[in-house]
């Protein structure tokens, strides 16, 4: 999973080295846009409110559990009087069967497991790469290639440095962050 | 910003036929023009021959079928039996209805056979519960109104199981080809007193 | 009334503030009337019971009329049981308008209401704000004004039921042919002191689909699919005992339900 390291207000940039990721449990982790101010408070909280239940319950959630928790979440404070707009992408490995899921999540609270996702301006710069290149079988190595290419064309194409990405991958071990070259220039065609 | 029942787009349709039904839906999820998922159902079973199908903004599809999978659990647990597609339909319209002034976007569509009496049993909802009856078909999503045209020119009575499924795919296929918001493949469910098939058809991914 | 849940309506409410519309529910296009003679009183399209000798006819929003018509109708009926005497029409009207102010106009119900009680015959409409009126004859829903002019030129005090059976079919097309949004059958519901209801659904079909010329059946095979999973008995018997219950309909009968024909 990949994030963008900018937070902006308006036409400023006010952090450069931000992580807009937060791990829900060993093995899930959770990236989040949208609306400054909801989409922390809102990711802590289910951050927080996982944790409480595997101390609870002495058990790991494993990633589905997780999003439909997180969907519910996020579809009750969806009927309050002032919804948090936060847009979410959930990734992690099964526990039990070792397997990797995604889910993507939009400020409505809909919710679909998806082979690869992406939310807003990146969604119409990187599905379609992510169409072409993408497969069942794809490898890490392979994987950060792709990322690279979208990273790449948001380079390309996108009027705003995003000031990097922050990359993550998860596995059966753990999460990490991964080093990631955002250094290099990109010219438009 | 548009209507919220054509947003995330879909469709979904419900068909009768001899001793069977079948009820069908797109797998698309989208935000207005973009597809964000190819492998969204629609369709949901309730019970071993009893399904629902659920089209509108995909965030009530979400909730609405787990809402119904709350309710019909508890139901099964309290009587011990399962749920009949005339006892789902009214708990559907219930409570849809509760919220009659702050309703979920979504227009239901229930398709079963009653494993008592073993007749086939369809019927649609629109958002606030109003049950609409029907011998022949219901309709439903950002594709309805193609999904009218096509059910009502290839539909006819006591189509077999085998020819229920090539109605109502095609008649769906055809719909959601036409509807910017649906298609990029779809799933049927031929549901025959004592066999259910599901089928995941070849769609057009564009 | 057990309650609305209006969990939703913040959101719905913020929403429709960003400039989203409000959903459309099923409105009936409808045209509903109702007329008394001598002995009782006829009622026709979209009806629902309310008591054996009280029945409404609905207009307006679909979800509404079948929704309010049937907490009236359980009501009525507890109503009945602890006094002990049979419902009466007036009853009926004032519960409904009752409910219907309440919620003013909110719930789109619009209704006739019809019925022989103790007092006689009774024949009332109940607008969604509340408001009734006491007619000999009635007519509701987008149909109405064609209905009532029929009722207009044709309606004469002294009616036989026959008459007035053809009086309301009559007023009933009338609003079919000139309202584009009524449409199909006549359903008439009679109802007469000291004789059972006669609910006659379909009275009159005036416009029957014809045969299709054609069938447009695919061959077999014709659509493709990618896989397919089956699931039959045999393979639930596996992990559950499943024992097959006869077939009797009776079995079925709290089950029964109202199905278009």
């Amino acid at each position: 999973m990949a994030a963008s390291k900018a937070i902006m207000r308006g036409p400023t940039i006010i952090k450069a080295e931000d992580d807009k990721t937060r791990q829900l449990n060993k093995n899930t982790l959770m990236a989040f846009s949208g609306e400054a101010g909801d989409t922390v408070q809102f990711a802590e909280f289910v951050q927080a409110n996982v944790q409480l239940y595997s101390m609870r319950n002495d058990t790991e959630l494993n990633p589905a559990a997780v999003a439909n928790f997180v969907r519910g979440e996020l579809a009750r404070s969806l009927r309050s009087r002032s919804p948090y707009t936060v847009n979410l992408l959930l990734g992690g490995i099964d526990p039990t069967t070792q397997t990797p899921h995604l889910y993507w999540i939009d400020y409505l609270a809909s919710l679909a497991s998806v082979p690869y996702a992406a939310h807003g301006y990146a969604q119409y710069y990187c599905l379609s790469l992510l169409d072409k290149h993408h497969n069942p079988n794809i490898d890490l190595e392979q994987g950060m290639k792709l990322l690279g290419m979208c990273t790449d064309e948001l380079k390309r194409r996108l009027p705003i440095d995003y000031k990097g990405v922050l990359v993550k991958i998860i596995t059966k071990d753990g999460v990490k962050e991964v080093d990631f070259d955002n250094d290099k220039i990109v010219r438009s065609a | 910003m548009g209507s919220p029942f054509d947003i995330n787009g879909g469709a979904c349709v419900a068909m009768v036929g001899k001793d069977c039904v079948a009820i069908a839906c797109d797998l698309r999820l989208g935000m207005q023009a973009l597809t964000i998922s190819n492998n969204f159902p629609k369709i949901f079973n309730f019970a071993p021959s009893t399904y629902l199908g659920l089209t509108g903004l995909a965030t009530d599809v979400n909730t609405v079928s787990d809402l119904f999978r709350y309710k019909v659990n508890m139901y099964r647990l309290r009587e011990e039996r399962h749920i009949s597609p005339q006892t789902l339909a009214n708990l559907v319209s219930s409570s849809l209805y509760e919220k009659r002034f702050g309703p979920f976007f979504v227009s239901p569509v229930l398709a079963g056979i009653n494993q008592t009496t073993g007749k086939p049993f369809i019927c649609g909802f629109d958002s606030i519960g109003c049950i609409d009856f029907a011998k022949d078909f219901i309709v439903s999503g950002t594709a309805s109104d193609q999904l009218f045209g096509t059910c009502e020119g290839l539909w006819e009575p006591d189509l077999g199981a085998e020819d229920l499924f090539e109605t109502i795919s095609q008649a769906l296929l055809s719909a959601v080809d036409r509807d910017a918001l649906s298609g990029w493949g779809a799933q049927v469910y031929i549901i025959e007193k004592d066999k259910v098939t599901q089928r995941l058809l070849k769609g057009r991914q564009d | 009334m057990p309650g609305f849940d209006f969990s939703n309506y913040n959101r719905n409410a913020a929403l429709h503030a960003r400039g989203v519309p409000l959903p459309k529910a099923t409105s009936t296009g409808t045209t509903i009337v109702g007329c008394i003679y001598d002995n009782g009183v006829v009622n026709c399209e979209k009806l629902h019971y309310i008591a054996p000798k009280i029945w409404c006819a609905g207009a307006g929003t679909a979800a509404d009329t079948e929704f309010t018509t049937a907490l009236i109708s359980s009501n009525v009926e507890l109503h009945s049981l602890s006094t002990g005497r049979d419902p009466r029409v007036i009853t009926c009207m004032t519960m409904l308008k009752q409910h219907l102010f309440r919620y003013q106009g909110h719930i789109g119900a619009y209704l006739v209401v019809a019925g022989v009680d103790p007092t006689g015959v009774g024949l009332y409409t109940v607008h969604a704000h509340g408001s009734t009126d006491k007619l000999p004859y009635v007519t509701m829903g987008s149909g109405s004004l064609a209905a009532m002019s029929v009722f207009e030129s044709m309606w004469q005090p002294d009616l036989n039921k026959e008459g007035a059976i053809a009086l309301c079919a009559e007023a009933i097309k009338a609003g079919i042919f000139n309202d584009l949004g009524s449409g199909s059958n006549v359903d008439v519901c009679v109802i007469e002191k000291d004789k059972p209801t006669q609910l006659l659904r379909n009275y009159e079909k005036p416009n029957e689909r014809g045969q299709k010329e054609r069938n447009y059946r695919f061959p077999r095979g014709t659509t493709a699919w990618l896989n397919q999973k089956v699931i039959s008995k045999e393979d639930m018997k596996k992990y559950v005992t499943i024992e097959t219950l006869s077939g009797d309909d009776n079995l079925a009968a709290g089950e029964k339900m109202e199905v278009d024909v």
